[in-house]
């Protein structure tokens, strides 16, 4: 490898594993589980999200219906512990192929009938709906009862008494993907994916196999969506299909991104963190006013794409390099 | 600001030197002694769909903690005062887990209300983590009380004491009349209470000579529902009934009552709206004669009575989340004075053998078994007049039923 390239990875990659080490000091900082449950939440919306900004934010293929690969990382590592006694481990691997099984036949329907924009969004949209009711009245699921783990908090079974070992669990899963996601937009693949999201017609001109790239997208994406999806499921022990492919799930796989910066590494992050940290915040100052937190995330998406639309890391960019154009004069 | 202000003084920093001391020597002793009040978790779907089902709880906690604190506090302790911790569950399993772990943080003894199914069983689970007694007040999924969690009792009945006292109710009531319905339309919301509710029926009912001759599942929510009042229409069947959450029964109600559906009887199992108040006040005609099976206070208890004139007087609704609550806390502070100290041991040991019957519930003495109230027992409640009356079973009831519904 050149020097250069050394140090482009040394720049590429450092800011990750500082702000990932930096995250990793949390429980040693507090041991308030208060704070490494919300904590906790707050990975895993951004694990989502992280998941949804591969397809969404680099590749442009805006869907509204992520909550079809949570639901089914969810429900798969569920149902394979609660039904075939499976490892909880094994099972996590198994829920998170699952997901990206799903993704991989959804982009493949879609991408194949040659589905954009507002049609794609729709169809993912109707899909995850149609995996909601499904999972609602098959009684493979438990049905509209849901499917329950059984609480034995063992090491073996993926259940910690401490939160802070779940804590860590999650960041090292969204430190990987941000790893995944820097490397992805160092690719080729990477480069492909952005090519299609500015112009989807010139990019197949170029010979690029737009097909073939965005069913690798979704995939990955639906890999790491349901990573979250199987997390939450080891985490509070129970799924039902509202929880799993719930809309709710969708919208907040996507709005992360959104507000935290599309199609950057650390959007996701970012967002999940200033979205979760204002709402508790919220709660904290105006002594705990039901549905306040709600509002303010209202309020906040509202004026990031008035204000904002690059999210808040353009945001943050556009403020810094308005300074040091000031200072520079 | 000033230089000599912000910098601490040596005078300032001895006097709080020795204000720590004296506190740390006196502190343990002191908060053995006299807690300055008991925390407990009240925790209810403030915000989102479950909203006004939460706040009703809510209201209910309240008023038994106002009480307790109005007639001396906790006396075992030295009559001291409960503080109640409110958390928003934002209707969402997570959101309660959130607030339990807050609630555990403040430092309650313990955490009561939870509402529906889900909430309670993640809340209640997250909750064992510290051994924090937790009481479900409503939430009807037998998996609450049969995961063998050692925290968590049941106050209320689950929907397996709810659907088998329905079945026995309808039986009798039936026979009583004469026997005049012999075919049943079931509908149902498709969630979590309505199918479960509905596979159980379809099997009992026919056990008993009734005839389901229709099973129809609705969405909640669902803003039309002219198309299962023509289902119905189409079938004619001698009784309807019902379990959907409020939006949707109303809605039913009133569109049968729009198209002259008229069965002999409306019978409902666990009903949103059948037996609240707000449905009878807005659609008094439409919820004339309408039967249900369900939680529901005493309406032959005083306190009950007084505390409903208090709500009335709010100009809010007495469901029976405020009944359910209210007699929740109640259970929680006979425990706590019996187990005389706020310890989680101790008061999970004291609710374990409660036989605590001082609240404003239609049962019997509270007796837990695997965490679940045997004494608990749904009612059924009919209509009648623009008021809520119980009509079965007869140790409670304030009227008697009115069955067949005249044509």
């Amino acid at each position: 490898m050149t020097v250069s390239g050394a140090r482009g990875m040394f720049s590429a990659y450092a800011p990750i594993l500082v702000v990932a080490a930096l995250l990793a000091l949390t429980p040693l900082a507090t041991s308030a589980n208060t704070v490494l449950n919300a904590m906790v939440l707050a990975l895993l919306v951004a694990l989502a999200g992280q998941g949804w900004n591969i397809l969404g934010g680099y590749g442009g293929q805006f869907s509204f219906g992520h909550a079809a690969f949570f639901g089914t990382g969810a429900y798969g590592t569920a149902l394979l512990q609660a039904r075939y006694g499976l490892n909880a481990y094994v099972a996590f691997a198994a829920a998170i192929g699952a997901g990206a099984a799903v993704g991989a036949a959804i982009g493949f329907l879609s991408f194949r009938s040659g589905l954009r924009g507002s049609y794609f969004a729709l169809v993912t949209l109707a899909f995850a709906e149609v995996f909601r009711i499904v999972a609602n009245a098959s009684p493979f699921t438990g049905g509209a009862a849901g499917t329950l783990l059984k609480l034995d908090v063992a090491p073996g079974n993926f259940q910690f008494a401490s939160r802070a070992i779940f804590f860590w669990i999650a960041l090292a899963l969204v430190t990987l993907v941000l790893i995944l996601t820097r490397a992805i937009e160092r690719s080729r693949f990477g480069a492909y994916l952005v090519a299609i999201r500015e112009n989807e017609s010139a990019a197949q001109a170029l010979g690029i196999d737009t097909f073939k790239v965005k069913l690798q997208a979704i995939t990955l994406s639906a890999a790491v969506t349901a990573a979250a999806g199987a997390f939450y499921a080891q985490y509070f022990l129970y799924v039902n299909a509202d929880i799993a492919y719930g809309a709710a799930v969708s919208v907040e796989a996507l709005l992360a991104p959104i507000i935290g910066g599309l199609g950057t590494a650390f959007g996701p992050l970012i967002g999940t963190l200033a979205l979760h940290g204002l709402a508790e915040g919220a709660k904290a100052l105006t002594g705990r006013i039901p549905g306040i937190d709600v509002a303010l995330y209202g309020a906040l998406v509202v004026l990031v794409i008035a204000f904002a639309p690059k999210g808040l890391r353009g945001l943050a960019a556009r403020l810094g390099r308005g300074l040091s154009t000031r200072w520079a004069s | 600001m000033t230089k000599h202000r912000t910098g601490i003084s040596r005078r300032g920093a001895l006097q709080a030197g020795v204000g720590l001391a004296t506190g740390a020597f006196a502190l343990p002793g002191l908060a053995r002694a006299q807690a300055t009040s008991i925390k407990i978790g009240i925790l209810q779907p403030l915000t989102g769909a479950l909203a006004f089902d939460g706040q009703a709880g809510q209201l209910g906690a309240e008023f038994a903690i106002k009480a307790v604190n109005a007639a001396g506090g906790v006396k075992a302790l030295g009559g001291v005062n409960l503080e109640a911790v409110k958390g928003d569950a934002l209707s969402t399993p997570e959101g309660g887990v959130s607030e339990v772990e807050r609630m555990q943080a403040e430092g309650v003894c313990a955490i009561v209300g939870g509402f529906a199914s889900p909430i309670c069983l993640a809340a209640s689970q997250a909750a064992s983590r510290y051994d924090l007694p937790y009481i479900v007040d409503v939430g009807v999924n037998d998996q609450i009380v049969n995961r063998g969690l050692k925290n968590t009792f049941r106050f209320g009945p689950g929907s397996s004491i709810v659907s088998a006292q329905a079945l026995d109710n309808l039986v009798k009531l039936n026979d009583a009349a004469g026997k005049p319905i012999k075919t049943i339309a079931l509908v149902h919301e498709d969630g979590l209470f309505g199918s479960g509710l509905a596979k159980l029926l379809e099997t009992e009912l026919p056990k008993r000579g009734f005839e389901v001759i229709e099973s129809i599942a609705h969405p909640t929510p669902s803003r039309d529902m002219s198309n299962v009042a023509l289902q119905i229409k189409a079938k004619n069947p001698d009784l309807v009934i019902p379990s959907s959450y409020y939006g949707e029964f109303v809605l039913l109600a009133r569109t049968m009552q729009q198209q002259r559906i008229k069965p002999k009887g409306i019978f409902a199992i666990l009903n949103g709206a059948a037996s609240n108040y707000r449905f009878v006040k807005e659609f008094p005609e439409a919820a004339e004669n309408v039967i249900d099976t369900n939680h529901w206070y005493d309406p032959r208890n005083e306190t009950a009575i007084a505390l409903k004139k208090e709500v009335d007087g709010m100009g809010k609704f007495f469901t029976y989340n405020v009944a359910l609550n209210y007699s929740a806390v109640l259970l929680l502070v006979d425990a706590i004075e019996r187990a005389g100290s706020v310890d989680r041991a101790k008061i999970t040991a004291a609710l374990e053998t409660s036989t605590f019957s001082k609240h404003i519930m239609p049962y019997g003495p509270t007796k837990f078994v695997n965490g679940q109230n045997t004494g608990a027992a749904p009612v059924n409640t009919q209509v009648q007049g623009g008021d809520i009356k119980v009509v079965f079973p007869d140790a409670f009831a304030n009227a008697k039923p009115i069955f067949p519904v005249p044509a």
